[in-house]
């Protein structure tokens, strides 16, 4: 299959997992863009017959975590828990997320990113713990210990009713 | 919170991670310890959470938009593939075989297009563009149009002699037009596969060896959007 149908293929899980990453619908798909650039500029280094879709994943977080460096080096508020705070137009996009993804988009979102992205990939795209631990180049051990404490906080914050 | 069973084992066993031989031993301890049960059952009801708030987003239609950065890389990013190739192979002009296969094509194409409003005409024996496709060279921007237009404009550009030359593709049809003074030359065709008017296109391999041959075609870089917009307002005139 050619590596543009592939990739097309993959696009609504893709945006699945941006939506959990990013949370304000506008950014999660600026994310997506960012994605499939960065995907299409390096199409070389991906080698056919591995799989696509955890190279995907990889550039996507790796993607995410750089705009959220440089949000942050811009003094932005990435979104954070006190998204709700910001002013403007950061701030517009992320109640408009809020109300469609409500209580677990807000409570993914005061995650710290390292647990996020393992939530995400595990709970959300449904991961295997060493499919996630490769995606994210850590060892099963981190992405476990890292897995089990977003997991007891996402808990913590929606509450029983979860 | 259970005994010898740690939070990570109890979640691992949630998720059916843990081999036959540590889900028993779980299984075991989750039996006499109702903490342990009610964790294991919270962290699969927050997977059942999880999905029941993310999956409707992998079930939206894909964003026009994201599916045409993957169709229609950005124009800068096809400068750097064509300078790739240039070095690897050097200039070797228009390519002769695309040249006889696209007379074959369109003997077919315009056999099947008798009557009016066909794509392509031929004047005193050379092929050019008419109709909805003269139309779309001469005003479509690639940087703007619909992305649900029929005939669509990807790449611009000057070729060696000077002249602006367009790729192209509309359903059946794919190609290199370049102009010559108020008429858009056919340099090169092809056949696309695929033909059904679907909502959205996939470019298939003719797309790439067109894309290949204007590369080949090229001098300098691509039109970015500006470069575009000028040569449209100023007619598409050649250098």
């Amino acid at each position: 299959m050619r590596f543009e149908d592939e990739l097309i293929g993959l696009l609504p899980r893709l945006r699945r997992f941006a939506r959990s990453l990013a949370f304000a619908p506008a950014d999660a798909d600026d994310l997506c863009q960012a994605t499939i650039e960065r995907a299409l500029k390096s199409r070389d280094q991906w080698q056919p017959g591995t799989r696509l879709d955890s190279w995907m994943y990889r550039i996507m977080r790796n993607a995410w975590i750089d705009t959220a460096r440089a949000s942050k080096r811009r003094g932005e508020t990435f979104v954070a828990a006190e998204a709700g705070e910001s002013i403007g137009d950061a701030g517009d996009r992320a109640i408009e997320a809020r109300v469609e993804l409500g209580n677990v988009g807000r409570a993914m979102a005061m995650l710290p990113p390292e647990q996020r992205e393992a939530v995400a990939l595990v709970l959300v795209e449904g991961l295997a713990y060493k499919e996630a631990a490769m995606v994210l180049e850590i060892p099963m051990g981190t992405l476990t210990s890292r897995l089990v404490r977003g997991r007891e906080a996402l808990m913590r914050t929606l509450g029983e009713a979860a | 919170m259970s005994g010898e069973i740690d939070p990570e084992m109890l979640m691992a066993y949630a998720d059916g991670e843990l081999d036959p031989l540590s889900a028993k031993r779980v299984e075991r301890a989750i039996a006499a310890d109702p903490h342990a049960a009610a964790t294991v059952a919270r962290h699969r009801a927050l997977r059942a959470t999880l999905a029941q708030a993310f999956d409707p987003v992998a079930a939206e239609p894909v964003p026009k938009p994201l599916l045409a950065a993957v169709e229609a890389p950005k124009v800068v990013d096809l400068a750097s593939v064509r300078a790739a190739r240039r070095r690897a192979r050097g200039w070797r002009g228009w390519p002769v075989g695309g040249a006889i296969a696209a007379s074959l094509t369109l003997g077919l194409f315009l056999g099947g297009q008798l009557g009016g409003g066909a794509p392509v005409t031929s004047r005193g024996g050379t092929l050019i563009a008419s109709g909805s496709l003269d139309r779309a060279l001469n005003t479509q921007l690639a940087s703007t149009q619909d992305s649900a237009a029929t005939t669509r404009v990807r790449v611009t550009f000057r070729d060696r002699s000077g002249a602006i030359c367009r790729t192209f593709a509309t359903p059946a049809l794919g190609g290199i037009a370049c102009r010559d003074g108020d008429a858009w030359i056919l340099r090169e065709t092809r056949a696309r596969a695929g033909t059904a008017a679907t909502e959205y296109r996939q470019a298939g391999s003719e797309d790439a060896a067109i894309m290949a041959d204007a590369e080949a075609a090229m001098s300098g870089d691509p039109f970015d959007a500006a470069a575009e917009a000028r040569a449209r307002a100023t007619g598409w005139r050649s250098r």
